[in-house]
Protein backbone atom coordinates (compact mmCIF):
# COMPACT_ATOMS: atom_id res chain seq x y z
CA UNK A 1 0.00 0.00 0.00
CA UNK A 2 3.15 2.35 1.22
CA UNK A 3 4.31 1.90 -2.31
CA UNK A 4 1.60 2.37 -4.24
CA UNK A 5 0.93 5.83 -2.49
CA UNK A 6 4.52 6.55 -3.13
CA UNK A 7 4.18 6.25 -6.64
CA UNK A 8 1.30 7.88 -7.12
CA UNK A 9 1.12 11.36 -7.75
CA UNK A 10 -1.41 14.14 -7.49
CA UNK A 11 -3.00 15.97 -10.64
CA UNK A 12 -2.02 18.68 -11.57
CA UNK A 13 -5.16 20.47 -11.36
CA UNK A 14 -5.18 19.30 -7.97
CA UNK A 15 -1.85 20.65 -7.07
CA UNK A 16 -2.93 23.96 -8.29
CA UNK A 17 -5.35 24.53 -5.33
CA UNK A 18 -4.64 27.20 -2.75
CA UNK A 19 -4.59 24.66 -0.16
CA UNK A 20 -2.15 22.61 -1.78
CA UNK A 21 0.37 25.15 -1.50
CA UNK A 22 2.92 23.27 0.62
CA UNK A 23 2.59 20.11 -0.89
CA UNK A 24 3.48 21.61 -4.18
CA UNK A 25 6.83 22.55 -2.61
CA UNK A 26 7.37 19.32 -1.26
CA UNK A 27 6.93 17.74 -4.45
CA UNK A 28 9.30 20.16 -6.13
CA UNK A 29 11.99 19.60 -3.28
CA UNK A 30 12.23 15.62 -3.57
CA UNK A 31 12.38 16.19 -7.25
CA UNK A 32 15.07 18.45 -6.82
CA UNK A 33 16.99 16.20 -4.69
CA UNK A 34 16.48 12.96 -6.75
CA UNK A 35 17.83 15.08 -9.48
CA UNK A 36 21.04 16.10 -8.00
CA UNK A 37 21.69 12.56 -6.15
CA UNK A 38 23.34 11.36 -9.61
CA UNK A 39 25.97 14.13 -9.69
CA UNK A 40 26.79 14.66 -5.86
CA UNK A 41 28.67 11.70 -6.06
CA UNK A 42 29.62 11.91 -9.85
CA UNK A 43 33.40 12.60 -8.94
CA UNK A 44 33.43 9.28 -6.55
CA UNK A 45 32.11 6.94 -7.96
CA UNK A 46 34.14 5.18 -10.53
CA UNK A 47 33.19 3.61 -13.69
CA UNK A 48 35.54 0.68 -11.94
CA UNK A 49 32.87 0.63 -9.15
CA UNK A 50 29.97 0.62 -11.28
CA UNK A 51 30.94 -2.57 -13.61
CA UNK A 52 32.81 -4.24 -10.45
CA UNK A 53 30.60 -7.95 -10.07
CA UNK A 54 29.23 -9.20 -6.97
CA UNK A 55 30.83 -12.21 -7.86
CA UNK A 56 32.85 -12.67 -5.03
CA UNK A 57 31.35 -13.38 -1.42
CA UNK A 58 34.05 -11.99 1.36
CA UNK A 59 33.76 -14.73 4.71
CA UNK A 60 36.28 -14.02 7.43
CA UNK A 61 35.78 -17.64 8.98
CA UNK A 62 37.39 -20.37 8.44
CA UNK A 63 33.86 -22.60 9.16
CA UNK A 64 32.33 -22.10 6.17
CA UNK A 65 35.76 -22.98 4.31
CA UNK A 66 36.59 -26.11 6.22
CA UNK A 67 34.26 -28.82 6.79
CA UNK A 68 35.05 -29.41 10.55
CA UNK A 69 33.25 -31.37 13.52
CA UNK A 70 31.36 -29.24 15.96
CA UNK A 71 33.22 -28.01 19.06
CA UNK A 72 31.21 -29.62 22.22
CA UNK A 73 32.10 -33.19 21.77
CA UNK A 74 31.68 -35.73 25.24
CA UNK A 75 32.50 -39.85 24.87
CA UNK A 76 31.49 -42.76 27.11
CA UNK A 77 28.92 -40.52 29.17
CA UNK A 78 30.92 -38.44 30.46
CA UNK A 79 27.77 -35.59 29.55
CA UNK A 80 24.64 -37.92 28.80
CA UNK A 81 23.01 -34.26 27.23
CA UNK A 82 25.63 -33.29 24.64
CA UNK A 83 26.15 -36.92 23.89
CA UNK A 84 22.41 -37.58 23.06
CA UNK A 85 22.79 -34.05 20.62
CA UNK A 86 26.00 -35.66 18.75
CA UNK A 87 23.99 -39.12 18.33
CA UNK A 88 21.01 -37.31 16.96
CA UNK A 89 23.57 -35.68 14.44
CA UNK A 90 25.32 -38.48 13.42
CA UNK A 91 22.02 -40.89 12.66
CA UNK A 92 21.04 -38.07 10.50
CA UNK A 93 24.44 -38.42 8.64
CA UNK A 94 24.68 -42.37 8.62
CA UNK A 95 20.64 -42.45 7.12
CA UNK A 96 21.56 -40.38 4.69
CA UNK A 97 24.88 -42.19 3.64
CA UNK A 98 22.97 -45.63 3.23
CA UNK A 99 19.07 -44.35 2.30
CA UNK A 100 18.46 -47.63 3.01
CA UNK A 101 17.73 -49.32 6.33
CA UNK A 102 18.91 -52.92 7.39
CA UNK A 103 16.20 -55.52 6.36
CA UNK A 104 15.30 -58.21 8.73
CA UNK A 105 13.24 -60.12 5.54
CA UNK A 106 14.92 -60.02 1.90
CA UNK A 107 12.49 -58.69 -1.11
CA UNK A 108 12.30 -62.11 -2.62
CA UNK A 109 10.52 -63.75 0.68
CA UNK A 110 8.39 -60.85 1.30
CA UNK A 111 6.51 -60.98 -1.93
CA UNK A 112 6.19 -64.60 -1.65
CA UNK A 113 4.74 -64.48 1.10
CA UNK A 114 2.52 -61.49 0.19
CA UNK A 115 1.43 -63.83 -2.92
CA UNK A 116 -0.07 -65.75 -0.25
CA UNK A 117 -1.86 -63.77 1.12
CA UNK A 118 -3.45 -62.09 -1.57
CA UNK A 119 -4.58 -65.76 -3.10
CA UNK A 120 -5.93 -66.52 0.47
CA UNK A 121 -7.89 -63.22 0.07
CA UNK A 122 -8.92 -62.37 -3.78
CA UNK A 123 -11.35 -59.52 -2.93
CA UNK A 124 -9.61 -57.81 0.26
CA UNK A 125 -11.64 -54.99 0.17
CA UNK A 126 -15.46 -55.36 -1.36
CA UNK A 127 -16.71 -53.09 1.23
CA UNK A 128 -14.68 -49.57 0.39
CA UNK A 129 -15.31 -50.91 -3.64
CA UNK A 130 -19.13 -50.80 -3.43
CA UNK A 131 -18.77 -47.46 -1.73
CA UNK A 132 -16.66 -46.33 -4.18
CA UNK A 133 -19.06 -47.39 -7.29
CA UNK A 134 -21.81 -45.45 -5.24
CA UNK A 135 -19.61 -42.14 -4.94
CA UNK A 136 -19.28 -42.54 -8.78
CA UNK A 137 -23.22 -42.83 -9.41
CA UNK B 1 53.97 -12.59 -7.61
CA UNK B 2 51.39 -14.31 -9.21
CA UNK B 3 50.60 -17.85 -6.97
CA UNK B 4 48.07 -20.31 -7.40
CA UNK B 5 46.32 -23.23 -5.77
CA UNK B 6 48.61 -25.16 -3.12
CA UNK B 7 50.99 -22.59 -3.06
CA UNK B 8 53.07 -20.83 0.01
CA UNK B 9 51.30 -17.53 -0.57
CA UNK B 10 52.51 -13.72 1.14
CA UNK B 11 51.08 -10.65 1.27
CA UNK B 12 50.76 -8.94 -1.59
CA UNK B 13 50.82 -12.11 -3.99
CA UNK B 14 47.62 -11.95 -6.41
CA UNK B 15 46.03 -15.09 -7.70
CA UNK B 16 44.46 -14.91 -11.39
CA UNK B 17 43.55 -18.50 -11.22
CA UNK B 18 40.74 -17.15 -8.60
CA UNK B 19 39.89 -13.98 -10.50
CA UNK B 20 39.19 -16.17 -13.51
CA UNK B 21 36.87 -18.39 -11.69
CA UNK B 22 34.97 -15.26 -10.54
CA UNK B 23 34.23 -14.30 -13.72
CA UNK B 24 32.34 -17.44 -14.98
CA UNK B 25 30.32 -17.41 -11.65
CA UNK B 26 30.02 -16.95 -7.19
CA UNK B 27 33.67 -17.20 -5.60
CA UNK B 28 33.79 -17.06 -1.80
CA UNK B 29 36.70 -15.94 -0.47
CA UNK B 30 38.10 -17.14 2.89
CA UNK B 31 40.36 -15.63 5.47
CA UNK B 32 43.32 -14.24 3.94
CA UNK B 33 41.76 -13.04 0.72
CA UNK B 34 40.85 -9.48 -0.60
CA UNK B 35 39.20 -8.44 -3.68
CA UNK B 36 40.58 -5.31 -5.18
CA UNK B 37 39.61 -3.53 -8.12
CA UNK B 38 42.16 -4.99 -10.49
CA UNK B 39 42.01 -8.95 -8.68
CA UNK B 40 42.76 -10.97 -5.91
CA UNK B 41 44.80 -10.31 -3.58
CA UNK B 42 46.71 -12.22 -0.81
CA UNK B 43 46.34 -10.84 2.95
CA UNK B 44 48.29 -13.47 5.09
CA UNK B 45 51.13 -15.57 5.04
CA UNK B 46 50.32 -19.17 4.14
CA UNK B 47 49.16 -22.05 2.02
CA UNK B 48 46.90 -20.66 -0.66
CA UNK B 49 43.96 -23.68 -0.35
CA UNK B 50 40.52 -24.33 -2.08
CA UNK B 51 37.53 -26.55 -1.49
CA UNK B 52 35.52 -27.14 -4.34
CA UNK B 53 33.56 -25.78 -6.02
CA UNK B 54 34.76 -22.40 -5.22
CA UNK B 55 35.70 -21.29 -1.72
CA UNK B 56 39.40 -20.06 -1.31
CA UNK B 57 41.15 -19.17 1.76
CA UNK B 58 44.46 -18.86 3.00
CA UNK B 59 45.59 -21.38 5.73
CA UNK B 60 48.07 -19.49 7.94
CA UNK B 61 49.59 -19.94 11.09
CA UNK B 62 47.72 -18.06 13.96
CA UNK B 63 47.27 -17.33 17.55
CA UNK B 64 45.75 -13.97 17.55
CA UNK B 65 41.82 -14.59 17.43
CA UNK B 66 40.23 -12.07 14.83
CA UNK B 67 36.09 -12.46 16.18
CA UNK B 68 34.34 -13.74 13.15
CA UNK B 69 30.45 -14.09 12.95
CA UNK B 70 29.18 -17.75 13.72
CA UNK B 71 31.90 -19.34 15.18
CA UNK B 72 32.25 -21.06 18.41
CA UNK B 73 34.37 -19.56 20.85
CA UNK B 74 35.13 -19.92 24.78
CA UNK B 75 35.54 -16.85 26.68
CA UNK B 76 36.12 -15.91 30.10
CA UNK B 77 33.78 -13.38 32.14
CA UNK B 78 35.30 -10.95 33.21
CA UNK B 79 33.00 -8.22 34.13
CA UNK B 80 29.17 -7.68 34.56
CA UNK B 81 28.11 -4.47 33.80
CA UNK B 82 24.05 -3.86 34.15
CA UNK B 83 22.35 -5.71 31.28
CA UNK B 84 25.37 -7.19 29.56
CA UNK B 85 28.35 -9.71 30.65
CA UNK B 86 32.24 -8.55 29.53
CA UNK B 87 33.59 -11.67 28.33
CA UNK B 88 37.13 -11.87 27.77
CA UNK B 89 37.18 -14.00 23.94
CA UNK B 90 40.79 -13.40 23.05
CA UNK B 91 40.14 -10.69 20.64
CA UNK B 92 41.40 -7.26 20.59
CA UNK B 93 38.31 -6.33 23.01
CA UNK B 94 35.95 -8.21 24.79
CA UNK B 95 32.99 -9.07 23.96
CA UNK B 96 29.52 -8.54 25.35
CA UNK B 97 27.21 -10.90 26.17
CA UNK B 98 23.32 -10.26 27.02
CA UNK B 99 22.09 -12.12 30.21
CA UNK B 100 19.02 -12.34 28.14
CA UNK B 101 20.88 -14.74 25.95
CA UNK B 102 20.60 -17.78 28.00
CA UNK B 103 18.47 -20.14 27.89
CA UNK B 104 15.31 -19.75 30.04
CA UNK B 105 16.57 -16.35 30.91
CA UNK B 106 14.31 -13.32 31.73
CA UNK B 107 14.63 -10.41 33.21
CA UNK B 108 13.25 -11.48 36.05
CA UNK B 109 15.12 -14.80 36.37
CA UNK B 110 18.85 -13.80 35.58
CA UNK B 111 21.38 -16.86 34.43
CA UNK B 112 23.44 -17.65 37.25
CA UNK B 113 26.78 -16.34 35.89
CA UNK B 114 29.63 -14.58 37.79
CA UNK B 115 33.13 -13.41 37.09
CA UNK B 116 35.78 -15.84 36.27
CA UNK B 117 33.05 -18.30 34.49
CA UNK B 118 33.67 -19.75 31.42
CA UNK B 119 31.20 -19.77 28.45
CA UNK B 120 30.85 -21.22 25.36
CA UNK B 121 29.03 -18.80 23.04
CA UNK B 122 28.45 -18.00 19.16
CA UNK B 123 29.82 -15.04 18.24
CA UNK B 124 26.71 -12.91 16.74
CA UNK B 125 28.12 -9.73 15.78
CA UNK B 126 31.40 -9.34 14.47
CA UNK B 127 32.23 -6.16 12.87
CA UNK B 128 35.93 -4.70 12.03
CA UNK B 129 34.47 -1.19 13.89
CA UNK B 130 32.43 -2.87 16.88
CA UNK B 131 32.64 -4.74 20.03
CA UNK B 132 31.35 -8.17 18.97
CA UNK B 133 28.10 -9.64 20.72
CA UNK B 134 28.04 -13.31 21.79
CA UNK B 135 24.86 -15.47 22.62
CA UNK B 136 24.18 -18.73 24.79
CA UNK B 137 21.73 -20.20 22.54
CA UNK B 138 20.34 -20.89 19.00
CA UNK B 139 18.28 -19.04 16.89
CA UNK B 140 15.14 -21.21 18.79
CA UNK B 141 16.11 -19.84 21.94
CA UNK B 142 17.59 -23.57 23.41
CA UNK B 143 20.59 -23.68 24.26
CA UNK B 144 22.11 -26.75 22.71
CA UNK B 145 25.73 -27.18 23.50
CA UNK B 146 26.72 -23.78 24.26
CA UNK B 147 26.51 -22.11 27.68
CA UNK B 148 28.61 -22.16 31.26
CA UNK B 149 31.34 -24.43 31.52
CA UNK B 150 31.41 -25.83 34.80
CA UNK B 151 34.36 -27.55 36.37
CA UNK B 152 36.83 -28.76 33.60
CA UNK B 153 40.06 -27.04 32.59
CA UNK B 154 41.19 -24.43 30.06
CA UNK B 155 44.58 -24.01 27.88
CA UNK B 156 45.19 -22.13 25.12
CA UNK B 157 46.57 -23.06 21.59
CA UNK B 158 46.79 -21.86 18.50
CA UNK B 159 43.77 -21.66 16.22
CA UNK B 160 45.52 -24.18 13.50
CA UNK B 161 45.63 -26.87 16.76
CA UNK B 162 41.95 -26.11 16.62
CA UNK B 163 41.02 -26.77 13.31
CA UNK B 164 42.83 -29.51 12.99
CA UNK B 165 41.55 -31.56 15.95
CA UNK B 166 37.93 -30.28 14.57
CA UNK B 167 38.42 -31.94 11.13
CA UNK B 168 36.48 -34.95 10.85
CA UNK B 169 39.96 -36.61 8.94
CA UNK B 170 41.62 -36.06 12.17
CA UNK B 171 42.45 -39.22 14.19
CA UNK B 172 43.14 -37.71 17.44
CA UNK B 173 39.39 -37.49 18.71
CA UNK B 174 38.18 -40.88 17.38
CA UNK B 175 41.44 -42.84 18.68
CA UNK B 176 41.21 -41.20 22.15
CA UNK B 177 37.12 -41.12 22.20
CA UNK B 178 37.26 -44.95 23.29
CA UNK B 179 39.69 -44.69 25.78
CA UNK B 180 38.30 -43.17 28.59
CA UNK B 181 35.33 -40.85 29.38
CA UNK B 182 36.23 -37.34 28.97
CA UNK B 183 34.01 -34.17 27.32
CA UNK B 184 35.85 -31.09 25.47
CA UNK B 185 34.57 -27.75 24.16
CA UNK B 186 37.02 -26.10 21.35
CA UNK B 187 36.68 -22.58 20.73
CA UNK B 188 37.92 -21.26 17.27
CA UNK B 189 39.58 -18.57 19.44
CA UNK B 190 42.50 -21.21 20.42
CA UNK B 191 41.49 -22.01 23.77
CA UNK B 192 40.06 -26.19 24.93
CA UNK B 193 38.27 -26.74 27.38
CA UNK B 194 38.85 -30.24 28.86
CA UNK B 195 36.98 -32.27 31.81
CA UNK B 196 37.60 -35.69 32.64
CA UNK B 197 36.80 -37.80 35.89
CA UNK B 198 40.57 -37.48 37.22
CA UNK B 199 43.45 -35.20 37.45
CA UNK B 200 45.47 -38.15 35.36
CA UNK B 201 43.09 -37.94 32.60
CA UNK B 202 42.63 -34.97 32.36
CA UNK B 203 46.36 -34.18 32.01
CA UNK B 204 46.86 -36.83 29.19
CA UNK B 205 43.79 -35.39 27.20
CA UNK B 206 45.39 -31.93 27.42
CA UNK B 207 48.83 -33.07 26.74
CA UNK B 208 47.51 -35.35 24.19
CA UNK B 209 45.37 -32.32 21.95
CA UNK B 210 48.68 -30.04 22.81
CA UNK B 211 51.23 -32.58 21.43
CA UNK B 212 49.08 -33.24 17.97
CA UNK B 213 49.33 -30.12 16.60
CA UNK B 214 52.66 -31.14 14.50
CA UNK B 215 52.17 -34.61 13.94
CA UNK B 216 50.75 -36.74 11.07
CA UNK B 217 48.13 -38.51 11.34
CA UNK B 218 49.77 -42.43 11.99
CA UNK B 219 52.07 -40.86 14.35
CA UNK B 220 49.12 -38.92 16.35
CA UNK B 221 47.62 -42.36 16.58
CA UNK B 222 50.77 -44.11 17.85
CA UNK B 223 50.80 -41.66 20.06
CA UNK B 224 47.15 -42.00 21.67
CA UNK B 225 47.57 -45.75 21.94
CA UNK B 226 50.76 -44.68 23.68
CA UNK B 227 49.11 -42.06 26.46
CA UNK B 228 46.15 -44.66 26.86
CA UNK B 229 48.63 -47.23 27.57
CA UNK B 230 50.83 -45.48 30.04
CA UNK B 231 47.27 -44.22 31.62
CA UNK B 232 45.89 -47.87 32.14
CA UNK B 233 48.95 -48.55 34.25
CA UNK B 234 50.35 -51.31 31.83
CA UNK B 235 53.67 -48.84 31.49
CA UNK B 236 54.92 -46.57 34.33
Amino acid sequence: MAGLTKNMQLPKSVLDMKFMKKTRERIEKELENTQDHGSLYSNIITNEMRSASGNFISESSFIFCETMLDGRLSFKGMNPEIERLMELENGDKTEECSGEMVKDVSDDILAKKMEKFNKKRPNPNPVSELKNTKRKK
Amino acid sequence: MKVSVGDVVLPGDFSEEIAAVGEKGKVILGPGLRKEVDGIYITKAGTLKKRAPNTFWVDNYQKRYIPARGENVIGIVVQKAGDIFRVDVGGSCTASLSYLSFEGATKKNRPKVVNGDVVYAKMLVASKDMEPEIVCVDSHGKKGRLGVLEDGFVFKCSLNLIRKILNPECPLLNSLKNEWPFELAAGMNGRIWIKANTMRETIALGNAILGSEYLSNDEIKSMCTNIASILAGHIS
